[in-house]
């Protein structure tokens, strides 16, 4: 064999052996191919084999010819295993797609009862503006509930009241008010504090339940006035609303504020009672030795359920203490 | 109370609409509810206002008093009461002796009445509107005294009172039968009119019915007297009721309108029944009487109260017209409190009474600074967020509840009873959370839920030594049915001790708490499927199922677990410090261990970390195993320890030491040795 013939062969081997690679249709097609030209018994090799019967000057080019040729496979053969492992891959992600509309795994959270997180809203509304949050006893004296507050024993005022009395001794705290008294007594003013809490009475019809939720507030400071009252008060409900009330206050009356006042917001074209408030009654500031001269003090209470019912439309008291998971999942 | 608007022109001549007045009334303090409008034949176009009066304004609870408060609005004119005076045409031989109660007691015989004539068409038409019910000629006579000008007066049939008029102080023990048919029970601080065998009336409250008019009536002696507020006040809510008398009496009525009053009546009276007046009789102790009340008000006081700038003029304009002659240099003013005014006392109700007249709205409205003021989250926030990420809804029960609930979970000498409860279902207040949650819980499986996890948090109440009921904040909860809704994915699995232990561990876990879980007994668990929960030494709650006792009394089949965790005594962790973590690897081991069956997980955990070194840090417990393979008494139970060194490579020769050391210290310690 002389140098020009081995060029024939090489070059009919190179044409013959990409056009067996590109036909190829897969790894193991692929991988024959590769092997009768490459592999250890493959032609290349033979060929390299047979170079013993060149003369000496040829081998050294022939050697780097057919050198040639086996890199020139042997990328060719990559090229074409790359472009089957991509052919395959594909095929094989086709073949694992999934139902992505069958339902998620997730663990669902359970809910707040609507009174609390209606009380959260509001103490939060309190809290950012410099209110502590204080609670107290729901089983409650005569003293603090009614005597502190600047309701005498027999009061008519009692009568606005129905009272739950306990066997042994006391009451059942019919407003969140003795938190008041409880707080500015054992703290010297100034006072801001909200007491969110429990309250009864003893009324049961559509719109009572005997058991309800209350926020006061209270704050006693040098130079509170009405006029930061209704500030104050203004600016909680376009809170809790979240958009512009319109809100009239008028004269109401409470043992222990004065003057008192109501404060309704307009609702459906008609006005809706939503808060008492008033500056707090001289005589309840002196009882709990507050130095009146220095200090003046407003105070103001609302009922939770109202509030809930009228931002998220709520129809029936009731439903707040049925606790059926129907109403309670969705808040 | 409620009455015809046009009534008011009795004494005032204003030209607004109705919905003009009920406005300006309720932005002044007295609130009128609504008003219906109709037409009357006698006086042609009316409404009915109704009024919602506040107990400081029972100078309201009348026609005149409403109209006095529209003129000052208005700054109208008020017309006095009128009537004609008639002259007596007999001598009265009836004397009356009244105590200090009774400051004034005015009374007038009026004799030959004729009962069989009808009361006039206009004020039958009025009493009507007021809802009040027609009776005879002089009841509804007397009804319509009160409501025009709110002194209650009373009618006793003459004929029937034997002797002079006393009114004093209730004997112990003595009974009066009322009008109503009622028999009370009267105690030495009521008092009543008495002639001089018998008492005839529970005072300024109700007459007796030993006196009543009846439609036999031939004579009657009329009462306006005025009691004092402090001898009616509570009374006639004790026997349980009350009277437009006693609602007036309580509140204080005008001192000086009794005479006033007797008169109008005798007019009205006079032409309707007919019937010849005695002599007016009238006991009279002016010095029991109220006292008007001088007040001061320092303007500049009120405008800094108010945040207003009310002019001195301005402010007496106002006083004026209220009745309360206003004194004084031009900053400060003093008044005197009219007779019908109980409410005016201190300065801060002359402030009201500038702010009401001012009108509320008009007032000004400033913001309040904000101030800054650190707090931390409440213990029930981060509970209820530990649960509510577990799946649990918050429930809100009622405090009350009834006496079976209570006796199954309270213990009877603890139970606090309330004396006036509003239903027999309502009459404890709860020792425990679980009542309510078995309750729900109940209620929302009949609605279909068949997996539930509930929780409250809220007060319990219990008599401790002391008479005065004891409260604590606890929070409950109560898991049923599949632990996570039926999916595609999961196999379901009913919830179990574990879930429950799970939820206590996740609420302590954000607390300083070193909780540790001992059996217990008590009647409402599963004697073998229960706890307690420790902080340390200290008891912090309890867990387990629900005794099948209870389960079949409430009709329920599937275990219920139920959870309390005491949160006043949980103590809040100091603020999260950072620890170091070892760079160093770690060596696993797994260990499956045969032991009794009654050796808890617990005990051989305990052993295990006694024995496994400073270097232990962790172990868990992956598998429990009783049944096939294993003797019939026993268990198996595998754990995963996990140890690395803050300090170095461990080797595994070391651990091989270690592990030789546990195996050996559980066969000693608890019988127990490795599973093949």
């Amino acid at each position: 064999m002389d140098l020009k013939s081995l060029k024939q062969i090489i070059s009919t081997l190179k044409s013959e052996s990409y056009a067996l690679i590109d036909s190829s249709n897969d790894k193991d097609s692929l991988e024959k191919t590769y092997k009768s030209y490459l592999g250890k018994s493959g032609e290349v090799n033979l060929l390299l084999k047979s170079l013993g019967s060149l003369p000496q000057e040829k081998r050294k080019e022939a050697g780097m010819l057919l050198n040639q040729l086996k890199s020139d496979i042997d990328n060719s053969y990559r090229d074409k295993t790359s472009i089957l492992s991509k052919a395959e891959n594909e095929l094989r992600l086709a073949n694992q797609k999934i139902d992505i509309s069958l339902p998620s795994v997730s663990k669902e959270d359970g809910s707040i009862h609507p009174v609390t997180q209606t009380i959260n809203e509001i103490s939060d509304f309190f809290e950012s503006i410099g209110f502590g949050i204080e609670s107290g006893p729901e089983t409650e004296t005569d003293y603090y509930n009614f005597e502190a507050l600047n309701v005498p024993e027999d009061h008519p005022a009692k009568d606005m009241h129905d009272t739950f009395y306990l066997k042994d001794s006391g009451l059942l705290r019919t407003h969140t008010s003795p938190v008041q008294i409880r707080t500015m007594e054992k703290k010297d003013p100034p006072h801001r504090i909200i007491c969110p809490g429990k309250v009864f009475r003893k009324d049961s019809d559509l719109t009572h339940t005997p058991m309800f939720h209350q926020i006061e507030g209270l704050v006693v400071e040098e130079g509170a006035s009405f006029a930061q009252l209704k500030g104050l008060l203004n600016d909680f409900l376009e809170d809790f609303f979240g958009r512009e009330v319109e809100l009239r206050f008028r004269p109401s009356y409470f043992p222990f504020t004065e003057p008192s006042a109501e404060a309704d917001i307009k609702w459906d074209k008609s006005w809706l009672e939503v808060l008492g408030c008033g500056m707090v009654h001289p005589n309840v500031l002196e009882m709990v030795g507050v130095d009146t001269k220095k200090y003046s003090g407003f105070a103001f209470g609302l009922g939770v359920e109202r509030m809930a019912m009228l931002k998220y439309d709520i129809p029936d008291l009731r439903l707040f203490f049925e606790n059926d998971y129907r109403f309670l999942k969705q808040f | 109370m409620q009455f015809s608007r046009n009534w008011l022109k009795d004494f005032i001549d204003l030209n607004i609409s109705t919905e003009d007045i009920c406005s300006q009334l309720t932005m002044a303090g007295v609130e009128v509810d609504g008003y219906d409008s109709f037409n009357s034949k006698i006086t042609g176009k009316d409404s009915v206002l109704k009024l919602d009066i506040t107990p400081n304004r029972g100078d309201c609870f009348s026609v005149y008093g409403v109209a006095r408060e529209l003129a000052v609005i208005n700054n109208l004119k008020l017309k006095q009461p009128a009537f004609k005076p008639i002259k007596s045409s007999f001598k009265e031989d009836l004397r009356i002796k009244a105590c200090e109660e009774a400051p004034i007691y005015v009374g007038r015989s009026i004799r030959n009445i004729n009962l069989k004539t009808k009361t006039l068409p206009l004020i039958a038409e009025r009493l009507t509107l007021s809802d009040q019910k027609l009776i005879d000629p002089v009841v509804d006579i007397t009804n319509y005294i009160l409501l025009e000008l709110g002194q209650p007066l009373h009618a006793f049939d003459r004929d029937k009172l034997e002797g002079n008029i006393n009114v004093r102080k209730a004997r112990k023990d003595e009974n009066l039968s009322l009008l109503d048919d009622q028999e009370i029970n009267l105690s030495p601080d009521c008092l009543v009119i008495s002639d001089e065998k018998k008492s005839i009336a529970l005072a300024g409250i109700m007459g007796g019915k030993n006196t009543c008019v009846t439609s036999n009536t031939k004579s009657i002696f009329l009462e306006s007297a005025f009691f004092k507020p402090s001898v009616i006040r509570g009374r006639a809510r004790r026997f349980g009721f009350q009277t437009d008398a006693s609602i007036r009496f309580e509140r204080g009525v005008d001192y000086k309108i009794q005479e006033l009053a007797v008169k109008k009546a005798s007019e009205i009276l006079s032409e309707t029944v007919g019937g010849e007046l005695g002599e007016i009789q009238e006991s009279k102790l002016t010095k029991e009487l109220p006292k008007a009340k001088k007040v001061s008000l320092d303007l500049d006081k009120a405008n800094k109260i108010l945040g207003t700038k009310i002019t001195s003029l301005k402010a007496k304009k106002y006083l004026k017209g209220l009745g309360m002659n206003p004194k004084g240099s031009s900053r400060k003013l003093d008044i005197t409190s009219p007779s019908w005014r109980y409410d005016i006392e201190i300065e801060a109700d002359l402030i009201e009474e500038l702010a009401r007249l001012e009108g509320y709205d008009s007032l000004p409205t400033i913001s309040l600074e904000p101030k800054l003021k650190i707090q931390s989250e409440s213990k029930e926030k981060v509970i209820s967020a530990s649960l509510v990420s577990l799946g649990f809804s918050e429930v809100i029960n009622y405090s009350f509840i009834s006496e079976d609930d209570e006796m199954v979970f309270g213990e009877s000498e603890k139970m606090v009873e309330v004396e006036n409860p509003i239903s027999q279902n309502m009459r404890y207040m709860r020792s425990s959370l679980f009542p309510g949650l078995i309750n729900t819980f109940i209620h929302n499986l009949n609605n279909g839920l068949e997996s539930q996890k509930l929780f409250e948090i809220g007060s319990v109440f219990s008599h401790k030594k002391s008479k005065k009921p004891s409260e604590r904040t606890i929070v409950s909860g109560l898991i049923y049915g599949n632990v996570a809704p039926n999916h595609w994915l999961d196999k379901p699995r009913k919830v179990n001790f574990y879930d429950a232990k799970g939820a206590v561990e996740k609420i302590v876990s954000n607390f300083d708490v070193a909780s540790s879980f001992e059996p217990i007994s008590s009647d409402f668990f599963h004697p073998g499927i229960s706890s307690s929960i420790f902080d340390g030494s200290k008891e912090i709650g309890h867990l387990g199922a629900l005794s099948p006792n209870i389960l079949g009394k409430i009709g329920i089949k599937e275990d219920v677990f139920l959870f309390s965790v005491d949160i006043e005594i949980l103590k809040t962790r100091s603020s999260q410090k950072f620890t170091k973590f070892s760079k160093f690897p770690s060596i696993q081991r797994d260990l499956s261990f045969v032991v009794g069956k009654d050796i808890t997980s617990n005990k051989l955990s305990i052993l295990i970390k006694e024995k496994g070194g400073k270097d232990l840090n962790s172990l868990d417990l992956f598998d429990v195993y009783e049944g096939k393979g294993i003797e019939d008494s026993k268990k198996s139970i595998a754990i995963s320890l996990t140890w690395q060194s803050s300090e170095g490579t461990l080797l595994d020769s070391d651990i091989d030491k270690v592990v030789k050391e546990i195996v050996n210290s559980v066969k000693k310690e608890l019988d127990g040795d490795l599973r093949n």
